[in-house]
């Protein structure tokens, strides 16, 4: 199991070299639900950075994309596979024909958040280009121990940090600051229901919401042993996040639940989806 | 002038598929019993699929299947046999969004497919992915606009669907799961609690409560497309598509018979913008309606602030069962309070619509009764002008 990790920044990444195997960073313009969008010297110091210290390094470029976006898309899809980052993270299937009409060699990885739900789906993309998927949070546990018999891509398994929710073209925030006249300039806006609060964000690109808890899989990311671990960082705090990543780099069958309990002291337990099926029929009366 | 295009309407059940039909559809959309993404709807079985199917094809018209669901390892094991039934019972095409049901449809039916807007596909390279695989058509993600829809046409020669009418995901399509965190009920397949309708403060990077005159909601207005229908046309769209396969026939027919009504005349070179027709159009739906993301409107016009306070429509007031055209009696189901004395119309499919002034109203014994007050109450009103099964009764507004 290799653990890769989301950082907010360059340094960041310097400090928990020794402790990872590789990251996941967002690329400026075309990515969405990163904890930062890196321009493009920046994602190329990171690429450096990572094949120096024989790190793995993936580019998410998951955002959905308009055909205003494309040109860029095939100029930065061409970079990343000139520079041999280990995979690309897509959401829109531009990307896949792109790989394919340009002949270019990079791998990539399926990443529709809440659509990677099965290994028949899992192989259909193997077959073009996606050597990775980073499965769905939305499943149960057993649905990925099912998935990692039967599917032929290496499994990333999302472990730690906030769960995306909701993204939108629309610019939600902003709109009802404008309905109601209201000023603000807050970076981060929270939604609040029944005692529970969402981070919720506008961006270039539209609007994010988050889940209210973090979820902490360390335990069953031994159980899951899946081929990458991911840790998220997105609005954590970095002396946290960096204690986090130091129990998911030391973490093994004996420890699970001792790591896990320290984890849980710092955020309330969660587990999202991972034991909770979620159903779509709802029974009469319900 | 432009080439023919299809009217694509929703069916929740066999009623609305005919409804649907006969008031103008070239085409309607149904959910099956697996794989679609109205799972607490009633959705057909195999057996009125086959009827449906039938029922349209004497019209030499289509019946699409929604099978877009995002699938579980769970629901691989029966698919095949699945899809070979629905080719059995003469669908014409599948509406899909993952990928792995479109292989299997593929390698084992000669069924067309048709790219689920769950796949959210708006741009060029994706919609060349979707025609090299396989697809025929596509219906691109609703966030397209006028000048998207058109690069699209005209660099890939594929049938593009687009919706004209009716409710809208705030979010990108298959990029919400608010339904699945607030209530454990899975949005990608069929269980959409719509969250995005729920009221909820907003909060600055303080955690202060900024409070507008209404609370935040993630809802949208409703779409409407009806003002740019003549320039959806001359876009080269192959398909409209209205939303709302849980909607009544009353809903169905009246939005069905206003597009059709504007598709025709256009086609045949006398398109009129009828704005009483967006007035019929938001009173069926009771709720604002706007054109959204094909011109560019996606800021604070498109956001619907009222939460779940809209009351349901009381203008359909009567089905028409049946109409003897020697005594001049129609038979009427009521689905609404009506009176003596109310001036109402009567609308069918092909433009039909008089007004009418309710006068004696007999009930099923042929006593003379001066108020229908009792749901599907069945009752017979003389009427002079010619009515025909299906034809309905509203109130008359415009």
């Amino acid at each position: 199991m290799k653990l890769i990790i989301m950082p907010k920044s360059i340094n960041m990444l310097n400090n928990l070299l020794d402790k990872i195997d590789g990251v996941i960073v967002g690329y400026k313009g075309l990515c969405m639900n990163m904890p930062k969008d890196y321009s493009k010297e920046e994602i190329e110091d990171i690429i450096k950075i990572c094949k120096d210290n024989n790190k793995e390094v993936f580019i998410s470029l998951n955002k959905n994309m308009f055909n205003k976006d494309i040109d860029t898309l095939k100029e930065v899809m061409i970079s990343l596979d000139n520079m041999g980052v280990n995979g690309i993270l897509y959401y829109d299937i531009a990307l896949v024909n792109i790989k394919e009409e340009l002949g270019l060699k990079v791998d990539l990885v399926w990443n529709q958040e809440h659509l990677t739900t099965n290994y028949l789906t899992m192989n259909f993309w193997y077959e073009y280009g996606a050597k990775y998927t980073l499965i769905s949070n939305e499943i149960t546990l057993d649905e990925i121990k099912d998935i990692k018999k039967n599917a032929k891509c290496k499994l990333m398994f999302y472990a730690f940090g906030y769960l995306p929710m909701f993204v939108s073209r629309r610019n939600l925030v902003k709109n009802y600051l404008e309905t109601f006249n209201i000023d603000d300039n807050s970076k981060i806006n929270y939604l609040s229901k029944e005692g529970k609060e969402y981070q919720i964000i506008d961006t270039e690109d539209g609007t994010i919401a988050y889940s209210d808890r973090v979820l902490n899989a360390i335990k069953e990311s031994i159980e899951i042993d899946a081929d990458y671990t991911i840790l998220n960082s997105f609005s954590i705090d970095e002396d946290i996040f960096n204690k986090v990543v130091d129990l998911f780099s030391k973490v093994s069958t004996d420890n699970a639940l001792e790591y896990k309990e320290e984890i849980d002291k710092m955020f309330p337990t969660y587990l999202g989806f991972l034991y909770n099926e979620t159903i779509y029929k709802v029974k009469k009366n319900d | 002038m432009t080439k023919k295009v299809e009217l694509l309407a929703p069916a929740g059940d066999l009623e609305r598929l005919k409804v649907a039909l006969l008031y103008g559809a070239d085409a309607v959309y149904i959910g099956g019993p697996r794989l679609g993404l109205r799972a607490n709807a009633i959705n057909f079985t195999i057996e009125e699929i086959k009827e449906g199917c039938s029922f349209a094809h004497k019209l030499g018209k289509r019946v699409h299947v929604a099978v877009n669901i995002a699938l579980h390892n769970k629901e691989i094991d029966g698919m095949v046999k699945y899809l070979k039934d629905l080719e059995e019972a003469g669908v014409d095409a599948i509406i899909v969004s993952d990928p792995a049901i479109m292989k299997v449809a593929k390698d084992n039916t000669n069924i067309e497919i048709h790219v689920s807007t769950q796949a959210s596909t708006l741009n060029i390279e994706a919609v060349k992915f979707w025609k090299k695989f396989g697809a025929t058509r596509v219906v691109l993600g609703r966030e397209t606009s006028k000048e998207d829809i058109k690069e699209i046409i005209d660099n890939v020669d594929i049938e593009i669907e687009s919706f004209i009418h009716g409710a809208m995901c705030s979010s990108y399509s298959g990029r919400c799961v608010l339904s699945n965190f607030f209530t454990g009920r899975d949005a990608n397949r069929g269980g959409c609690a719509q969250i995005c309708r729920w009221d909820f403060d907003l909060l600055d990077e303080n955690k202060n409560i900024l409070e507008g005159d209404k609370p935040f909601t993630f809802c949208t207005k409703d779409l409407s497309q009806l003002e740019y229908i003549p320039d959806m046309i001359d876009l080269g769209i192959s398909s409209f598509k209205i939303e709302g396969r849980m909607r009544s026939i009353y809903y169905i027919a009246t939005v069905v018979g206003v597009y059709r009504k504007a598709i025709d005349n256009y086609l045949s070179g006398n398109y009129k913008y009828d704005k009483d027709s967006e007035k019929v159009l938001r009173a069926v739906a009771n709720r604002d309606s706007i054109s959204q993301f094909l011109n560019g409107n996606f800021g604070k016009e498109s956001q619907y602030y009222n939460g779940r306070e809209e009351i349901s429509n009381q203008d359909f007031l009567g089905l028409v069962l049946d109409y003897d055209k020697d005594s001049k009696m129609a038979t009427i189901m009521q689905r609404n309070y009506f009176k003596k004395g109310d001036v109402v119309e009567f609308f069918g499919p092909n433009d039909k619509c008089f007004t009418y002034t309710v006068n004696d109203i007999y009930d099923e014994e042929g006593n003379i009764i001066d108020i229908v007050r009792h749901p599907k109450q069945v009752v017979k009103l003389p009427v002079e002008e010619e009515l025909n099964t299906c034809d309905m009764m509203r109130i008359k507004k415009y």
